[in-house]
């Protein structure tokens, strides 16, 4: 995020696109209706009515898989109407004429007939936040898990530059992270392409550096994404290439990821797949093995905030059992394969990553400590360098030059749309009370109470109607991938033709439908489109008592103890 | 007069910690049985989600309860600015249940205990302002948006007072606009 989560709720207007706050970040959502109470203007851009829609002054309620060419609509009516900032243009941007190119066409009335929206609600929204400072933009996984993703960024980050709103508190683009520290995930250099603190790994000198300060050779290719896995490990023909051995920690693949039919053969065909974390879970279940981790309470370490800010967590209790954190695991492993590492604490080992990254230096634990957290960039090892609350002060962008750049692209819809066979679409959404897989949540027995299996499908009342069908019912969802069983939501908050579902369920998991159609820059999946059809299940007591032997069966696989005895 | 607890919709978002904290402070240490079917999951509050509202609904703990006067076993009565179920007298009829306009009151099974046919005995259940819980009603204080509130006879006498100088601004107002009040 450019800004600050804390400066949320000084915004004049906020953007909030495909961002859904109440369900994803409750705690950011509480500085959304704190803005909104100290009347921060909002526009809503989301296919469904979400807690932010409802208190929105203009709802862009769009069809899924339009989202660029309703940017592109509002960045022309934003030029056409002249409601530009010309001097932040010129004096802190590059491309803006190529730019105008792209979006020339991009007139309120082309975008109606794509987005669903009346071609005036576009001038409007336009209007709205083009005139109302500071302007902030707020987005979610609504915007990066299509295969259009990366083009959407840039093209909201282009409304900020177009209205001069960068370079100052509450205000710029705030990608909201999906989940807890993925943020520091990325930080630290979880991603195919960088080291720690986004140092390319093509770059000679970087390499250099951590070649120096590891003393070993490391490799100047960019690594896998985890999207390219399943086809790495089935249709790679050449064995060198093909992944032989997945170390997989804190996450589960086998629940999360697209095409879950294709995701349980790649894990069946991998050689050696080997699991670390705090619960069992789906891809436990293809683990050869499983190495059980400690949970946040157990550990301490660092967290990196969606908002770039640094923040110590401390354990509250030892752990039981045969337990060690994930660091010390790591830190077994390399050395039984031959790369000893002997760190005494979590210090060590951050001071070894700061000294290394330019960006982080300065984020001494001294200071995450007497600060309550540093937001990077924070270079400078002086307590006077408290970090970064916004990014790109005066108009200062991270580039050589510290112009920032226009980029236009046209829109394209999304891989597969509704037909005759699968006529409904479907997205995969969040709600509030399980949390991602559900590794953490669906073990709180509170939050289990309040949903459990097999979770839900939201639609429409009329869509309910023709299919003859009654909340809480059964019902049995397809797509060309596969299929799976869960309850019917009647909800006037979403469109007709559209269906979403939350993908933490083991039975009602969505992801069987999903498809992995990926942006070709982020390696994101299409999680937020494809064609389904939802039908009736007849026999209702059949159907309840299918799901409960199924829910049992995988109770008994991963050797669940339900507190009733054996799991048998 | 009574208490009550009002939600308000353009603050609340819908998340349910509300309904969470409710269970957790009437049940104590039993939420962390391992067995989730060997304690009560009873929230006396209900979130009701519509196309343009989100908000809590729960007793409003009226002056003349409905429930109290259709209740045959005198099960419901009014103490400490509320209005209580004495579960122990309670013959699960469901009079109250259907009696109530706001359908603040529900029948649940109470684990761990035996009716007559021998299943799990069930009982009317609402809101009780948290009556005899130290820090007052749970939803209140759980909620992260502040959208919960304890209303007191002050309270309402307050927000009335301010109601009526409202009105008498704007019967002002309609007569001399120019004046800005």
């Amino acid at each position: 995020m450019s800004m600050g989560i804390p400066e949320v709720e000084d915004a004049g207007c906020l953007l909030c696109f495909g961002y859904n706050g109440a369900d994803s970040h409750p705690i950011v959502a509480r500085r959304i209706v704190r803005g909104r109470q100290k009347g921060m203007k909002i526009i809503c851009v989301d296919p469904r009515v979400t807690e932010t829609a409802r208190i929105s002054d203009i709802h862009l309620q769009l069809k899924g898989g339009s989202n660029l060419a309703l940017v592109n609509a509002m960045a022309h009516v934003i030029w056409e109407e002249g409601l530009t900032d010309d001097r932040f243009i010129q004096e802190h941007t590059k491309g803006y004429d190529e730019f105008l190119k792209v979006i020339e066409k991009y007139t309120p009335e082309y975008a109606e007939p794509i987005t669903h929206i009346p071609a005036d609600m576009i001038r409007q929204a336009a209007r709205m936040y083009a005139t109302t400072k500071p302007a902030m933009i707020l987005y979610g996984m609504g915007v990066c898990q299509f295969s259009q993703a990366v083009d959407v960024v840039k093209g909201l980050a282009n409304l900020a530059l177009m209205t001069g709103n960068f370079g100052g508190p509450s205000m710029g683009i705030g990608p909201v992270r999906g989940q807890n520290n993925v943020q520091g995930a990325c930080d630290m250099g979880a991603l195919p392409n960088s080291y720690p603190g986004y140092q390319n790994v093509t770059v000679p000198e970087i390499r250099e550096k951590f070649e120096k300060a590891w003393g070993v050779p490391l490799s100047d290719k960019v690594g896998c994404p985890i999207t390219h896995v399943p086809h790495r490990i089935l249709h790679e023909k050449d064995e060198k290439k093909r992944i032989h051995a997945y170390y997989i920690f804190g996450e589960d693949p086998a629940q999360s990821d697209p095409d879950l039919a294709e995701v349980r053969e790649a894990l069946d065909k991998c050689d050696f797949v080997v699991m670390q974390d705090i619960y069992m879970n789906k891809t436990g279940l293809y683990a050869d093995v499983i190495l059980p981790a400690t949970a946040w309470g157990e550990n301490e370490g660092v967290y990196t905030c969606a908002d770039r800010g640094f923040q110590r967590f401390r354990k509250l209790i030892e752990p039981e059992g045969d337990l060690k954190p994930d660091w010390q695991i790591i830190a077994e492993i390399s050395t039984a394969m031959g790369y000893p590492m002997n760190y005494k604490n979590t210090e060590e080992i951050w001071n070894e990553m700061i000294d290394l990254c330019p960006s982080f230096a300065g984020a001494t634990y001294e200071k995450l400590e007497k600060y309550n957290g540093v937001q990077w960039p924070c270079r400078d090892k002086s307590m006077e360098d408290k970090g970064t609350p916004y990014l790109h002060k005066g108009g200062n962008f991270a580039t050589a030059d510290k112009k920032a750049l226009f980029y236009g692209t046209d829109w394209h819809p999304p891989l597969e749309m509704e037909n005759d066979e699968y006529p409904m679409s479907l997205s995969t959404v969040r709600e509030v009370g399980h949390y991602s897989v559900r590794t953490m949540t669906g073990n709180c027995r509170m939050l289990r109470s309040l949903e459990d299996e097999p979770g839900w499908v939201q639609m429409n009342p009329d869509d309910c109607k023709r299919l003859n069908l009654e909340k809480g019912e059964l019902v049995k969802i397809l797509s060309k991938r596969g299929y799976c069983i869960t309850r019917c939501l009647p909800t006037e908050r979403v469109k007709p033709g559209a269906t979403y579902m939350t993908y933490q369920w083991w039975i009602g998991a969505c992801n069987e439908l999903t498809l992995a159609n990926l942006d070709p820059i982020s390696n994101t999946p299409e999680y937020k489109y494809c064609a389904c059809r939802v039908e009736k299940i007849e026999d209702q007591e059949w159907a309840e008592r299918h799901v409960k032997e199924l829910y049992d069966d995988i109770r008994v696989q991963m050797g669940i103890d339900t507190g009733k005895g054996a799991a048998s | 007069m009574n208490y009550f607890v009002k939600g308000n919709p353009d603050l609340c978002i819908g998340c349910r910690t509300c309904m969470i904290g409710c269970v957790v402070v009437h049940e104590g240490k039993h939420i962390f049985e391992v067995d989730p079917d060997s304690y009560n999951f009873n929230p006396r509050l209900h979130m009701v989600k519509t196309a343009k509202i989100s908000v809590p609904v729960q007793c409003k703990h009226c002056e003349n309860p409905a429930c109290m006067a259709a209740c045959p076993v005198q099960a419901i009565y009014q103490e400490d600015h509320r209005v209580l179920i004495n579960t122990d007298k309670c013959i699960g009829c469901k009079a109250c249940a259907t009696a109530c306009p706001f359908g603040a009151i529900d029948i649940v099974s109470l684990a761990g205990t035996r009716q007559a046919d021998g299943s799990e005995r069930k009982v009317a259940n609402k809101c009780d302002l948290c009556n005899n819980i130290a820090g007052g009603p749970a939803c209140v204080r759980v909620c992260p948006t502040q959208a919960l509130s304890l209303v007191t006879e002050e309270d309402l006498g307050g927000a009335m007072e301010k109601k009526r100088m409202e009105a008498a601004r704007n019967a002002y107002m309609e007569i001399h606009p120019q004046n800005g009040g």
